[in-house]
């Protein structure tokens, strides 16, 4: 029966396999932002039945939260149930939109194909973190003025992977900048202004 | 034009969303990001048949399951769910289920995870029936039948079927053209796919019942709620501050509303009911697929004399809305005739999708004229500009019409006449196409409320029903009410979307916000004035009537100098409130936004692929009211029409009616990779009827998007693909013929 049940939990995190395929046309998601390698890296010698816990210390936005997980829960699970951060979206939890996409070590990731227990010891990023006090970074500043939101649902893992991409990349081309966001799906289409809000950031950062 | 705008003191500029700020700091609280003390989660069972019987539930175990608090099915809560079906009684958990995905159970459990395990626990028998898929096949006689009276959605009142519609004398339309065309173009069901997956938190309070929805209506959402609850509308509230998108298939209350509340009732505790990505591919709706049979006369010259219309829609396995097609709209037809049939099957239902009845029915009537201009010798851009609408239905003028101008105007912006080159003529193995389409969507003001709330220190409260599914309406209304009051923008806070707090809206549906809900806060901004304007006259010693307001400052018309702070005439006034319900109506004439799209497209002739290389939207909507979230519209409206055009469908496997490709990476909805910049141009010209001269935005931009492509691939290839999505199997195949 528990291993039924283990079973079960392990098929709902079948994506971290499964996924594959093309998307439309030349569309891959191509940023790294399904980053299985880290699975790896945790040693699961604590794995009981499917609600088994582990007490994980989460470095986000530079503080830090000791918190009790399923091994089950995701990162994007826990920022916003447990956390309180929401403005991490869950759009597909299955790594295809990019809603829930954060800042993990530098790199844009997407939150709900990460498992929380293996965020101890990691810098996490969110988009309550981006702004500085009262001022906003830059990539938000843009995504105000060139009109980033539509429902605004898709915005924090586009601003995330924006900034990403600014981390790496002060001056990024046109094609850079869309290649960066081709993981965030955005269905109001506003693709444009997104692109067009990280570009201005850059150029106004330098 | 120029003049008029300048009149402004608000409208008409290039202004950031009000809650820009909440939406880019991740503080904006959608339905999703409610918790509440107590809550539980929810998730959905669904049926694996198209068509089944079923004959025992078994939840023992599932109840077992420790933190599962409730399980409930049609056998314990069989709640109507009205909007879920209009012909039929519907209601959240059917019996027989009829399509795969049908809801057949909800569980509440302590976390989302345990509620997903408790509905592997659920034992269902089910007993299979025989099932159709198809809707040429399920209007055969002897077809499963779906419906009692069979698969034909004969529907009633609004919804009564076939849709028929007629004007002229056709068999004179035909006999005065020189050639007549037949063919048959068909398109598949798309899902809505907005970010947001459907989401609701319900919870009871002594009788009373809250429900955070995701909804583009809080208004009809609380009716359909206390219809079907049968509960007074006072003990119905609905909440919906941030909406994560929705295209039409989140209008109103849908049954993941219902199962929440039920559930929070059993449970006696809040419960939120999340959909997964599946959920939401399966469960609500698509847009109708359609097979479009056009019989066309023309004169030698390209002139329209007559279109007959034969049409199945396939409404799947409930009949939600219309299923109509109205493509046929932008041309000048003297003599016509469609009958549209929506027919149920056992597949998911086929509803609203942003235009409904639009863009499908652009693709098959304006891929047609594109076709017969080729077979005539004349150029697209003649043949559309010959034909496009000059009265509704041959006969009703237009408040507005400047669709001629959007044809110059964005003909001219991409170069028509020096690119536009004979279909199929071009060399090489990547070939170049250029293509064009009209659109536009039906504006019908109606009715609509809004109050305003004047504070001491001259700031003031909007209250308006609206929801803002992204379209930018809360800034929209703010703009309206700056315009209207006279205060500027940064003084007006908005409260919007809570049935409790906020007036009746007709819902975020329909590109009706504006339309609807714009004059009525217009008129309480005159309610308002009148009463500042009151408390002025005697301060400044002159008679109301002599007064105006203007950026926050009250003065005499006839002499601005005498003047006074708006703070200051209300500053012992306790509060002011301005209030209006107002319905307005058009009378003998029609209203409509119309559009004309040209793209120019890169086809690889190796391997089928398609590149948009350049896209011109020309727009007339009347006055714009703010630029910035309205040309994005139009951009979101265009790719979302590149994603029907090319990629987008959701599939119905054949044999074991499942629906194999519910999610995002394998329905394939565009991204930013293959996004070209859309151009977009706004022929201005003040509608006589709209709020400060504006028409409707949202539903346009997607309507002649999918034609539009479809033409400049015909111009590239001299290859007409007649079946969406235009994918690069259709494309090979076509070039090898």
């Amino acid at each position: 029966m528990e291993d039924e049940k283990r079973g079960k939990a392990i098929s709902r995190r079948g994506f971290l396999k499964g996924i594959g395929g093309g998307a439309i046309g030349t569309a891959v998601i191509s940023t790294g932002l399904l980053n299985s390698s880290s699975a790896e890296a945790y040693a699961p010698e604590s794995v009981g039945g499917t609600r088994s816990k582990a007490t994980v210390t989460l470095k986000v936005n530079g503080k830090s939260y000791r918190v009790e997980v399923e091994h089950r829960d995701t990162l994007a699970e826990v920022l916003r149930d447990q956390l309180g951060l929401t403005g991490t979206k869950i759009g597909c939890d299955r790594g295809e939109c990019g809603a829930c996409t954060v800042i993990v070590n530098g790199r844009n990731l997407y939150s709900c194909s990460q498992l929380t227990v293996w965020m101890q010891g990691k810098d996490i990023l969110t988009i309550e973190g981006l702004a500085k006090g009262d001022k906003l970074d830059p990539v938000q500043e843009a995504f105000i003025e060139h009109d980033g939101p539509q429902c605004g649902f898709c915005t924090s893992g586009q601003i995330m992977s924006g900034k990403a991409l600014l981390l790496k990349n002060a001056k990024p081309t046109e094609a850079q900048a869309r290649r960066a966001l081709s993981g965030n799906l955005c269905r109001c289409g506003n693709y444009n202004r997104e692109v067009a809000a990280v570009l201005a950031a850059a150029s106004k950062a330098s | 034009m120029a003049q008029v705008q300048n009149e402004f003191s608000v409208v008409g500029r290039t202004i950031p969303r009000i809650d820009a700020y909440e939406r880019v700091t991740g503080q904006a609280q959608y339905t999703g990001d409610i918790q509440l003390p107590g809550m539980l989660y929810a998730r959905v069972l669904r049926s694996p048949h198209p068509h089944a019987k079923i004959v025992g539930i078994d939840t023992s175990k599932a109840e077992k399951l420790s933190g599962v608090k409730a399980v409930v099915h049609h056998g314990n809560a069989k709640i109507p769910w009205s909007s879920g079906g209009h012909t039929h009684p519907r209601f959240i958990f059917n019996n027989p289920v009829r399509f795969v995905g049908d809801a057949v159970a909800a569980v509440a459990a302590t976390d989302r995870h345990i509620a997903e395990e408790a509905l592997g626990l659920i034992e269902i028998k089910y007993e299979k029936l025989p099932y159709v898929l198809d809707a040429n096949e399920a209007l055969k006689p002897d077809a499963p039948k779906i419906a009692p009276e069979g698969n034909l959605s004969v529907g009633k009142g609004a919804f009564s079927a076939p849709i028929e519609e007629s004007w002229g004398d056709l068999e004179q339309g035909f006999k005065e053209a020189d050639r007549v065309f037949e063919d048959t173009y068909i398109t598949k069901h798309t899902n809505n796919a907005q970010l947001e997956p459907r989401v609701s938190v319900a919870k009871w309070d002594a009788g009373k019942l809250t429900v955070y929805a995701s909804t583009q209506g809080v208004s009809n959402a609380r009716t359909d709620i206390a219809k079907d609850f049968v509960l007074p509308l006072s003990k119905v509230r609905v909440v919906s501050k941030y909406m994560g998108g929705g295209f039409g298939n989140k209008n109103q209350a849908q049954d993941y509303d219902y199962m929440a509340a039920v559930l929070a009732k059993v449970t006696n505790q809040p419960v939120k009911l999340e959909f997964t990505r599946e959920d939401d591919y399966i469960g609500m709706h698509g847009r109708w697929a359609s097979e479009q049979k056009y019989k066309i006369g023309v004169k030698k010259d390209g002139t329209i004399t007559a279109v007959q219309l034969d049409a199945v829609t396939n409404v799947g396995a409930y009949r939600k809305q219309s299923g109509n097609l109205s493509g046929t709209d932008f041309y000048q037809i003297p003599n016509f005739r469609k009958v549209i049939k929506p027919v149920h099957t056992n597949t998911v239902v086929g509803a609203n999708y942003r235009a409904p009845a639009y863009p499908q029915s652009v693709f098959g009537f304006a891929s047609f004229l594109d076709q017969i201009a080729f077979e005539l010798g004349i150029n697209p851009l003649e043949m559309f500009q010959k034909n496009r609408i000059q009265k509704y239905k041959s006969k009703t003028p237009f408040t507005s019409n400047y669709l001629e101008e959007c044809v110059i105007e964005g003909s001219k912006r991409i170069g028509w006449n020096e690119k536009w080159h004979k279909p199929g003529v071009m060399g090489g193995a990547k070939k170049h196409g250029i293509g064009m389409a009209l659109g536009g969507y039906p504006f019908r003001p109606g009715l609509g409320a809004a109050t305003i709330r004047v504070n001491p220190d001259g700031t003031a409260h909007l209250l308006v029903g609206v929801t803002d599914i992204g379209t930018g309406a809360k800034t929209t209304m703010a703009i309206i009410a700056a315009e209207a009051l006279g205060i500027p923008l940064n003084q007006i806070q908005v409260t919007n979307g809570d049935t409790d707090v906020t007036p009746y809206s007709v819902g975020e549906s329909g590109s009706r916000t504006t339309a609807f809900t714009g004059p009525a806060v217009i008129a309480a901004a005159e309610d308002v004035r009148k009463q500042i304007f009151n408390l002025a006259a005697a301060q400044l010693k002159v008679k109301a009537e002599e007064l105006n307001l203007r950026e926050g400052q009250v003065f005499v018309k006839a002499d601005p100098s005498q003047n006074i702070p708006l703070e200051r005439v209300v500053r012992n006034a306790g509060e002011l409130i301005g209030r209006a319900t107002t319905n307005p109506a058009l009378k003998d004439v029609e209203g409509k936004s119309f559009a004309a799209h040209f793209a120019e497209v890169e086809v690889d002739t190796w391997t089928g692929q398609v590149r948009i290389t350049r896209y011109v939207a020309a727009h007339d909507s009347g006055t714009i009211l703010n630029r910035l979230p309205a040309e994005s519209q139009i951009k979101g409206g265009v790719v979302q029409g590149i994603g029907m055009a090319f990629t987008e469908e959701l599939i119905t496997d054949r044999v074991t009616a499942i629906p194999i490709n519910p999610n995002y990476r394998d329905a394939k909805v565009p991204t930013h990779l293959e996004t070209p910049e859309v151009e977009v141009i706004f022929i201005e010209h003040p509608d006589p009827y709209g709020p400060f001269g504006g028409k409707v935005v949202g539903e346009p931009p997607i309507t002649p998007a999918v034609a539009t492509i479809a033409n400049a691939i015909f111009n590239a290839t001299g290859k007409r693909i007649k079946e969406l999505p235009i994918t690069p199997d259709k494309i090979l195949l076509a070039l090898q013929v």
